[in-house]
């Protein structure tokens, strides 16, 4: 596969209607416990008039994976379409991802000893992770592998009004531009193009 | 004293569960993520990935490598200092001294450790034991912190600068040489007070920035009013940690090569509290003249 065609997320700013459909179905879909809200929709400049709109925001999958870069025991991997997933009985629930993540997409339950942090959940683009694909264990620790039953990840393929994108980023990309030449931005806003997290986008 | 502490870090265990208003993942989320990367944010993530992945690993390595081997080849080449153990002894440490020392070493033999453990988490597989040697690194900073404050307080008056210390550095503590020339120091020399202040203020700083990362998800008035987000401020948290940390540890194997083997039987002086006098005589010669003119020895 080429260094284009990985896979992204991408939330149409000027479709999203702040439903929380998608965070919904993504902590329904992967029996999240509560407190770890791997999707999460989030509202920008909330009351500006003409200035306003909401994203669904969750792990970018970026390019770069900072988390990948920082955690000291090595338990990212990506995927060669481009998904970042990790190993949850090698991650010790030291929260550098958090920091290294500009997106807040780490998230950890308080489940280790005296109440400390236990291993990381993060978005798995419904990817699950490194154990037997959907074997009774990957789907307790990681939740849903949709993507090996050849399943759009569930936060898009429920999300009502089409605003979140997820495939080959050319495809989402291709997308995206034929929505704004024809209907324009809804918001005066700048084109994220999330793709790496640090450095030149 | 305690008290509060204890009351501080339970307010802080309770604030890191009340997710609905979480400092990291709530609102505060939004400009954070707006601002990350653009002018006039701090950066922090920037640098943190930058620092920890590519800088932290190496140095620590260097450093626990690098400062064995030179030793090594001090002890080779000068080889270790030996001085008459028949002379009379010198009381230099009293019961509470070694008490206290005795605790905040064994929280440090468990701290540093299971920090590097940490630091080369991939070397060691991840997973249980490295997330057990993390537990372990956060439990036993309860000793340390019980430890560190009398420690700061016992020593404090003789570890201000000293003309004797100028002179010391100088000469690289007498180090270099096996002649048993008297070297200018008092009480403790200049690299026992460097050791000093590293390990009670730079301890101080790393308790506080260690359990800063441990809580989490906390909110501190002073950082809001200051602008300044939970999430950069762990992240400043991390970098200094990790940067004092690779001091500690530098240091803390001085400390172990001083006592143990440059030394020969310097340890026992904090186990017993007797100092050998010809030690004191050669290696706080400033203490020693002033215990001789006060007719002590």
């Amino acid at each position: 596969m080429s260094e284009l065609s990985r896979l992204k997320f991408y939330c149409d700013e000027g479709r999203c209607i702040e439903c929380d459909g998608c965070s919904v179905a993504c902590a329904e879909a992967h029996e999240l416990p509560s407190g770890i809200n791997r999707r999460k929709v989030i509202t920008i400049n909330e009351g500006k008039i003409g200035m306003e709109y909401s994203l669904s925001i969750a792990c970018m999958h970026c390019t770069d994976a900072p988390c990948e870069q920082v955690c000291p025991v090595d338990c990212f991997y990506i995927r060669e379409d481009g998904i970042v997933l990790h190993d949850k009985d090698k991650c010790i629930g030291c929260a550098y991802c958090l920091y290294a993540c500009p997106f807040g997409a780490p998230q950890f339950p308080r489940d280790g000893a005296f109440g400390s942090k236990g291993a990381m959940d993060k978005c798995t683009m419904c990817a699950g992770g490194p154990l037997e694909t959907n074997s009774n264990k990957e789907r307790h620790l990681y939740g849903q592998n949709r993507i090996a039953e050849g399943k759009v990840p569930v936060c898009a393929a429920m999300c009502s009004t089409k605003a979140l994108l997820v495939g080959d980023a050319q495809d989402v990309s291709e997308i995206y531009r034929d929505r704004v030449l024809a209907r324009g931005h809804g918001v005066q806003t700048n084109p994220y193009g999330w793709n790496v997290a640090y450095g030149d986008k | 004293m305690k008290k509060s502490i204890l009351l501080i870090l339970l307010a802080l265990t309770t604030a890191a569960f009340g997710a609905a208003d979480s400092a990291i993942w709530g609102n505060d989320m939004i400009p954070n993520i707006l601002g990350y990367d653009k002018e006039g944010s701090l950066k922090l993530g920037y640098y943190f990935t930058l620092l920890q992945s590519t800088y932290f690993k190496p140095l620590f390595l260097g450093v626990l490598l690098g400062v064995p081997a030179v030793f090594a080849l001090h002890y080779l080449v000068i080889g270790p200092m030996i001085f008459s153990h028949d002379r009379k002894k010198i009381y230099v440490f009293t019961v509470f001294n070694r008490i206290v020392h005795a605790i905040a070493a064994i929280a440090f033999m468990l701290i540093i450790p299971t920090g590097v453990i940490i630091m080369f988490g991939a070397t060691f597989g991840g997973g249980t034991f490295v997330t057990a040697c993390r537990e372990i690194h956060a439990i036993a900073t309860l000793l340390f912190i019980i430890s560190v404050v009398p420690m700061f307080f016992m020593w404090l008056r003789w570890m201000f600068l000293h003309w004797d210390d100028i002179k010391w550095l100088m000469i690289v503590g007498g180090y270099l040489s096996k002649d048993k020339k008297p070297v200018p120091a008092g009480r403790f020399n200049a690299g026992q007070k460097t050791w000093y202040w590293l390990a009670t203020l730079g301890g101080l700083v790393l308790i506080l920035t260690g359990a800063a990362m441990y809580f989490q998800d906390f909110k501190l008035e002073i950082l809001a009013e200051n602008g300044i987000s939970q999430i950069d401020f762990l992240r400043a948290n991390a970098i200094v940690h990790n940067a004092l940390g690779l001091g500690v540890l530098a240091l803390f194997l001085v400390h172990i090569y001083m006592s143990v083997f440059a030394i020969k039987g310097a340890i026992h002086s904090i186990i017993t509290g007797y100092k050998e006098e010809e030690e004191v005589e050669i290696l706080h010669s400033s203490f020693y003249k002033e215990l001789k003119d006060k007719n002590e020895v």
